[in-house]
């Protein structure tokens, strides 16, 4: 603009300001777009449409599920999950479109794919199985240990969990702590609860820890689990708490949808994140990038529990963490979770030679040459970077389709997620759309144009598993 | 004709990548109390509830807008480029508006004939302009209108109660976003030439 004489940039702006209607002259569009409304309908005859809906509103989410995945149990031979329950499942289980090969599909251009309508179903964002609704769904593991111990109930009456147990995180997850490395896994084989925490732990932890345990535990009021008619469970219910998802600090699989956007048919699925590693993390959030755990912690209560809705929170229940004390507590509770072991890897995160096999080492090689993903995944900082970034996956689809009632937009700037110990929580990706580590490698590759052979593949996923 | 070629290939991509016609399930927490029900569960056809109504009647008020707003800018338009979305507009929103009017018709909603007073300020602003003040104004006024007639698709995708209804809106959202990022473009191109 200094080429520009002010009097040609003046009118200019003039001009351009003289065709906006003037402020106030137009309507704003509904408030529902923004806030969420209030429900119209009493309980019971809203519990009695859910309930006649789920049968199809499941079947719908099924039927999606077998479109585009294989979600068969094909587990990897001999490789289980840290804590040795469950079998990590391998494969590509992303199915491809009829008549082409993941070879050819690398070698089109991305408007290619898209213009021909070529992009794996599996790829694009995954609906939750009820948009219009959405909340937190958890899987029926997490649902009958709360049952059992706490005799709270998570199971809602509108709809269930989607995935095949095997294609989920081991239940219950083992506990690392950074405090106690000589212990190991610290669960004793069993759930994280209000009940058994102080059992368990008591003589590992500080008072401090101990109590942001106690809190982390506790359930509060959630937009589909509380006390009003607005809530999706049988009971009147005493609400959620941080570990129903974050299943001992790792996670179960639970889903919800993104508190961040709106309106509600563009808010993508949200795969509860592992709190793993949470010490070495700068931001948090797939997009609110929060800047230490304290914030994260103090304002999940306005987000995984509400949605971003502030305003239907006070309806329901909020509760308000102290800063100084209790979100302090439950931010040092976190902080101590560790990783799961990876013998194989040195103090740089990088593989021992006299460890690993040649295929891992080649893996390693790929993943910090060719294969690019070092350039967010840095060995040296727990497989992440502290950055959001786009993949722009955008270019190989066409915006706005509604699949099972979700717009799909595109994703935008998400948080690098850390990649130690990530055999142990599929499915992977923000939303979960990909079932194996398989699924990650083919999805790179089309996405970041790497052109990978079969070998180069295999030698990622297994380096993957060493992590 | 650039337009012409994206709208075509819209309409194929829209073909192939069609989700089944599910119907759709909405929150019942949102339904109108005491709607027909085809069987539980599922509210009967053309009963719309309220975000419904107020989606049909704000969707065809924009729509007539936009056909009309569009003549105006194939005769007043300065540009080419601009002419040619201006075509695309009249010819697109004219055969949504018409199966909007269908759909919203049958479920007897009562709807506008004439665009709202909000489009028809937009056109007295428009009318004494022509040439390069006209495009800019012209395309800054569809930024806006598509903008917001993409949030009340999604609108009524999430939250409608008609499954006809839902079906058009998701129909025409990718086209919508696709009028978006086209009118974005030119008129960033008409600013940079204005301030070239």
């Amino acid at each position: 603009m200094a080429r520009i004489p002010g009097f040609v940039a003046l009118a200019v702006a003039g001009a351009l300001l003289g065709f906006a209607p003037p402020a106030g002259s137009a309507d704003p569009l509904p408030p529902s777009l923004t806030y969420r409304p209030l429900p119209t309908q009493p309980f019971s005859d809203v519990k009695a449409m859910d309930e006649a809906q789920k049968p199809q509103v499941m079947q719908r989410q099924a039927d999606l599920l077998e479109e585009r995945y294989d979600l068969s149990d094909r587990p990897i031979p001999e490789v289980f999950m840290s804590g040795g329950m469950r079998a990590v499942q391998g494969g590509v289980r992303v199915k491809l479109p009829e008549g082409v090969t993941w070879e050819e599909l690398s070698s089109l251009s991305p408007s290619e794919i898209r213009e021909r309508g070529l992009l794996p179903g599996g790829f694009l964002p995954l609906p939750h199985v009820k948009q219009a609704t959405g909340g937190q769904v958890f899987p029926d593991d997490q649902i009958e240990a709360i049952l059992e111990q706490e005799s709270r109930d998570l199971r809602r009456f509108d709809v269930e969990f989607d995935l095949p147990k095997h294609l989920t995180p081991e239940f219950p997850p083992p506990i690392f702590l950074t405090t106690r490395p000589e212990l190991g896994d610290v669960s004793q084989g069993q759930l994280l609860t209000i009940k058994n925490h102080y059992e368990l732990l008591n003589g590992i932890l500080t008072p401090v820890q101990m109590e942001g345990l106690r809190l982390l535990l506790t359930p509060f009021p959630q937009e589909e689990f509380n006390m009003t008619e607005d809530r999706k469970v049988e009971e009147q219910s005493l609400g959620v708490t941080c570990l129903d998802c974050h299943a001992n600090f790792n996670t179960n699989a639970a889903f919800h949808l993104t508190p961040d956007v709106r309106p509600q048919a563009h808010r993508f699925r949200l795969d509860s994140t592992s709190l793993r590693g949470l010490f070495n993390q700068q931001i948090h959030g797939s997009k609110r990038s929060l800047r230490s755990v304290e914030d994260f912690t103090e304002f999940e209560q306005r987000t995984a529990y509400f949605n971003g809705d502030h305003v239907s929170a006070t309806r329901k229940g909020v509760h308000l963490p102290d800063r100084p004390n209790q979100v302090a507590m439950m931010a040092q509770m976190q902080n101590i979770i560790d990783f799961p072991p990876a013998p194989k890897l040195d103090p740089f995160g990088r593989l021992d030679p006299e460890l690993a096999s040649e295929q891992e080492l080649e893996g390693e090689r790929i993943f910090l040459g060719k294969g690019r993903c070092a350039v967010c995944h840095v060995p040296e900082t727990a497989f992440m970077n502290n950055n959001m970034h786009d993949l722009k996956l955008e270019r190989f689809y066409q915006v706005g389709t509604t699949v099972n009632d979700l717009v799909t937009q595109p994703d935008g700037a998400i948080k690098t997620f850390t990649l130690r110990g990530i055999k142990d929580t599929p499915p992977y990706l923000h939303d979960g759309r990909l079932l194996t580590l398989a699924d990650t490698v083919e999805f790179f590759n089309l996405v970041l144009g790497l052109d990978l052979e079969q070998s180069e593949k295999e030698a990622l996923v297994a380096y993957m598993l060493a992590l | 004709m650039r337009g012409f070629a994206t709208a075509a290939t819209i309409g194929l991509l829209g073909a192939l990548l069609a989700a089944p016609a599910a119907a759709q399930y909405g929150n019942p927490a949102g339904m109108t109390p005491g709607a027909p029900q085809e069987k539980p569960g599922v509210p009967a056809p053309d009963h719309p509830n309220a975000t419904a109504r107020l989606f049909a009647r704000l969707a065809v008020a924009g729509g007539l807008a936009e056909v009309e707003l569009g003549e105006l800018a194939t005769r007043q338009g300065g540009g080419e480029a601009v002419q040619g979305f201006a075509q695309r507009m009249v010819e697109e929103h004219s055969k949504a508006n018409e199966r909007l009017v269908g759909v919203a018709g049958e479920a007897g909603i009562p709807l506008p004939d004439a665009p709202d007073a909000e489009h028809q300020a937009q056109r007295d602003r428009l009318e004494p302009l022509s040439g390069r003040d006209f495009d800019l104004a012209y395309m800054s006024g569809q930024v806006r209108d598509h903008i917001r007639t993409a949030q009340l698709l999604a609108w009524e995708i999430g939250s409608g109660q008609d499954a006809d209804m839902q079906r058009f809106a998701a129909d025409t959202l990718p086209a919508v976003l696709d009028h978006l990022r086209q009118a974005q473009e030119l008129l960033v191109r008409l600013r940079t030439e204005a301030g070239s």
